[in-house]
């Protein structure tokens, strides 16, 4: 009983779920070649839901609604690197990371120095950032991934499994260790769970929220190159439908809005999730109506599950 | 007879005894002074009268009518008032409307805004021009200041023409002038046959206003005696008792060390240029009444609240004054108010006692298994049992949480500790371990700032006193000069005999 008090376990057991009543529902829905592809796509949601992650970790209201239009800048920067260029790679990424890091580090001061309230310095931030993609690009797409990009990303790399999940398994790995670790990570969870006991602690405070805004940023910038690796050249608009899904695949995942707790174990199994419901339920032929209704009170439903458990260990 | 008779009344917190044998006895017509010195039970006491706090044994009559009240509104409707410390109106009403709160005039089955607003300037007409600008009617309550809400307070309560009236530090924000105005409304409300309860740590209001005052201690009724035939020092004698009456700690305080924190001229919105010397292998005392600025200049000192003038430790100069600059100059800072100041619930016990030492040394990296390993001996010394450092602190003890929060400061190897009433809410067996390492820690050179609200911690534990009020220090007591009469002297401003 007490395993199944555990988020991370829950989670677990609902993929199991959703693999079962997918495999019932359409043959083949669990087998290796649609597991890839649902991974690569898990693993896109998962990278922009790391920085999301930081962010709700730190508290105080932290949320961050411009991971959306970053994903579009950081691929229209990244694309105009490297412009199919294979050398330009890095330099793509690098430069991706750069200027949506630098962004993000603006959504921080907004909300440490001028005092915003994340919620609305940050969707300032992303019409801000939308409006500038349009003028730059007159809404076309613009710049093209390198070709050598988009065959890891997408290509079998080790027995089967694309570049991708590699690149999102180290991420993660890194991330863990992060939060575990490093001061820095400590001082996430620190401020996230009693900022004045912190600020005591000598923890500091308005650089540590900062910083989590900025790692916002980067790894939505991240997710926007490989975005473009994955689709060769994309959409200014691209992001907007990874806005509220790199939110759930926090929650979900045992993170609660209010901070504090969690981490991104469960982010990952968050990640993982939300894709396979969205995909079942694509692969059930609904209404597109219907889908989102069931959509929606699966993860009303999951919610509940999680408010229980909270009550109980009270 | 009598509007109020509370007789043998018994009440417990948990394993707190806050009242046993607390009796009281009001006349109609009087005013009562209740004295006693932080925590002896006098808010306690008052709230069992009101009906806001229920009591384990004892007997009540309120005119006539016998038995406790089970609610504040029963207790209100039979007639009884209670000025709150903390204030209890509504800011974005305005003065007329809090007074008339929940009892508003009406005509024809609507609120009579017309009469609700006559009757508040008809109260507010009470205090003159004591009141200053802005004190209207039809002012918001979120417009006036700490004074003027106080008065829209006391016209609240003259509104609903009380039999009897608790007021519980009602002049604590007031100036000379408006106390002056509050006192002939007092004897307003005296002429008129209202039974007044004053509580106040304001000697001289006492001895100005009160008929009779009763004395309590330790959670019982000392004595009540009548104004005109006693003296301050009477009252100050019953204050501290026999219990107190010999100092516990008799060895003499160790041959003073070197300086180690200098303070001067320091001053904030609380503190009025507090300047003061500690010692290596010192334990400094803070005292006084509640709130007379002993935590403030604590946090002032750490940097956890700003204020001007100098703090210099071991010699240097702490000029650009924040906890970060403080822990790496050698402070280290326990709050007993443990749940806003000090602990990480959720997080786990070891993340919670190496959170100052990683913010000391700036490491990028935290070891852990280095980390247990140098703490494990602290552990073990503060008498701190647990299962496992990876469990989230919320499953300790309050006792046991503050023994991890010491255990915090121990780990970064401090040379001045600052301790803000840490013993506040936990067990007499965690307190005695709390003592026994403060002691320890002096003997190694440590020094130590202690203030604590129980004065009897404080004359067993240090070395010297500062007794504070209004923010200043009021008296610096050492050695021979260091008795329980000395300190209650210097923190009710009775002089010398």
């Amino acid at each position: 009983m007490r395993l199944l008090r555990n988020p991370l376990v829950l989670a677990g057991l609902a993929i199991l779920a959703l693999l079962a009543i997918g495999e019932a529902v359409a043959p083949g829905f669990a087998g290796a070649g649609q597991l890839r592809s649902q991974f690569v796509i898990a693993a896109m949601l998962g990278v922009i839901a790391a920085g999301q992650n930081l962010v709700i970790l730190a508290g105080r209201e932290g949320i961050d609604l411009s991971v959306g239009a970053m994903l579009g800048l950081g691929a229209l920067v990244a694309g105009n690197v490297m412009n199919g260029d294979n050398a330009m790679i890095l330099a793509g990424l690098g430069a991706a990371v750069a200027v949506t890091g630098a962004f993000g580090l603006l959504n921080g001061l907004g909300i440490t120095i001028l005092r915003i309230p994340p919620l609305v310095m940050t969707l300032g931030m992303a019409g801000v950032i939308q409006g500038l993609l349009i003028i730059l690009t007159s809404g076309r797409p613009s710049g093209r991934a390198a070709p050598a990009l988009t065959r890891f990303i997408i290509d079998p790399l080790v027995v089967g499994i694309p570049g991708l999940v590699f690149v999102w398994a180290g991420l993660a790995l890194l991330l863990i260790w992060f939060l575990r670790r490093s001061r820095a990570g400590l001082n996430i969870y620190a401020i996230g769970t009693n900022q004045e006991a912190a600020r005591l602690s000598g923890v500091p405070v308005t650089a540590t929220r900062i910083l989590v805004f900025a790692l916002s940023g980067a790894f939505s910038g991240i997710t926007g190159f490989l975005i473009l690796g994955y689709t060769q050249s994309v959409f200014i608009g691209v992001g907007n439908a990874y806005v509220l899904p790199s939110i759930i695949a926090v929650v979900i995942g045992g993170t609660p809005l209010s901070g504090g707790t969690g981490g991104y174990t469960g982010t990952i199994a968050g990640a993982i999730l939300l894709t396979l419901l969205q995909s079942l339920l694509n692969a059930m032929a609904i209404e597109p109506f219907g889908r989102q209704i069931i959509f929606g009170v699966v993860l009303i439903g999951l919610m509940l599950i999680y408010g229980r458990q909270d009550r109980l260990r009270t | 007879m009598s509007l109020l008779v509370a007789e043998n009344i018994r009440k417990a917190f948990g394993s707190t005894l806050a009242l046993d044998g607390a009796s009281l006895t009001v006349e109609p017509g009087q005013v009562h002074g209740l004295i006693g010195s932080n925590g002896c039970g006098k808010s306690t006491l008052c709230k069992i009268a009101a009906g806001s706090v229920g009591a384990d044994e004892g007997r009540l009559r309120f005119d006539g009518r016998e038995g406790f009240f089970g609610t504040p509104a029963a207790a209100a409707a039979a007639g009884i008032a209670v000025f709150y410390q903390e204030l209890s109106l509504i800011p974005d009403l305005d003065v007329a409307e809090n007074i008339a709160l929940g009892h508003e005039p009406r005509r024809r089955g609507m609120v009579d805004g017309a009469a609700i607003h006559r009757e508040g300037a008809r109260l507010l007409a009470r205090f003159g021009s004591a009141g200053g600008k802005g004190l209207t009617p039809g002012a918001l309550v979120r417009d006036l200041s700490a004074d003027q809400r106080q008065i829209a307070e006391i016209c609240k309560i003259l509104a609903r023409a009380p039999k009897l009236v608790i007021f519980d530090e009602a002049t604590s924000s007031l100036d000379g002038d408006q106390v002056q105005i509050f006192f002939e409304i007092v004897r307003a409300l005296r002429e008129a046959g209202t039974g007044i309860i004053f509580i106040s740590h304001r000697m001289d209001e006492l001895f100005a206003i009160c008929d009779r005052i009763t004395v309590m201690r330790d959670g019982r009724t000392e004595a009540t005696l009548p104004v005109a035939g006693t003296d301050r020092e009477a009252v100050l004698t019953l204050m501290v008792g026999s219990a107190l009456a010999t100092r516990h700690r008799d060895e003499a305080p160790p041959r003073p060390g070197a300086p180690v924190l200098e303070v001067a001229g320091l001053s904030n919105a609380v503190l009025r240029d507090v300047s003061f010397t500690l010692h290596e292998g010192e334990i400094l005392g803070l005292g006084g009444l509640h709130g007379q600025g002993q935590s403030a200049v604590l946090r002032a000192i750490f940097g956890a609240d700003p204020a001007t003038g100098s703090v210099r430790l071991g010699g240097t100069s702490q000029d650009r004054r924040s906890p970060a600059a403080a822990i790496r100059a050698g402070l280290g800072y326990v709050s007993g108010d443990r749940g806003v100041n000090g602990v990480f619930l959720d997080r786990p016990i070891l993340e919670n006692m190496a959170i100052a030492s990683l913010s000391k040394s700036r490491a990028a990296v935290f070891r852990p298994r280095a980390f247990v390993e140098r703490v494990g001996e602290i552990v073990a010394r503060l008498n701190l049992r647990f299962a496992g450092y990876d469990f989230p602190l919320r499953t300790l003890s309050g006792g046991n949480q503050q023994k991890v929060v010491i255990a915090r400061w121990l780990a970064t190897g401090p040379r001045v500790l600052l301790l803000d009433d840490p013993t506040k809410g936990i067990d007499v067996e965690a307190k005695a371990d709390l003592y026994a390492i403060i002691d320890e820690l002096a003997a190694e050179g440590v020094a130590i700032l202690l203030h604590s609200s129980e004065d009897e911690e404080l004359l067993t534990t240090a070395h010297r006193v500062l007794v504070f009020g209004s923010g200043r220090i009021r008296a610096d007591l050492a050695g021979e000069a260091l008795t329980p009469t000395a300190l209650y002297r210097a923190a009710y401003e009775v002089s010398a005999a």
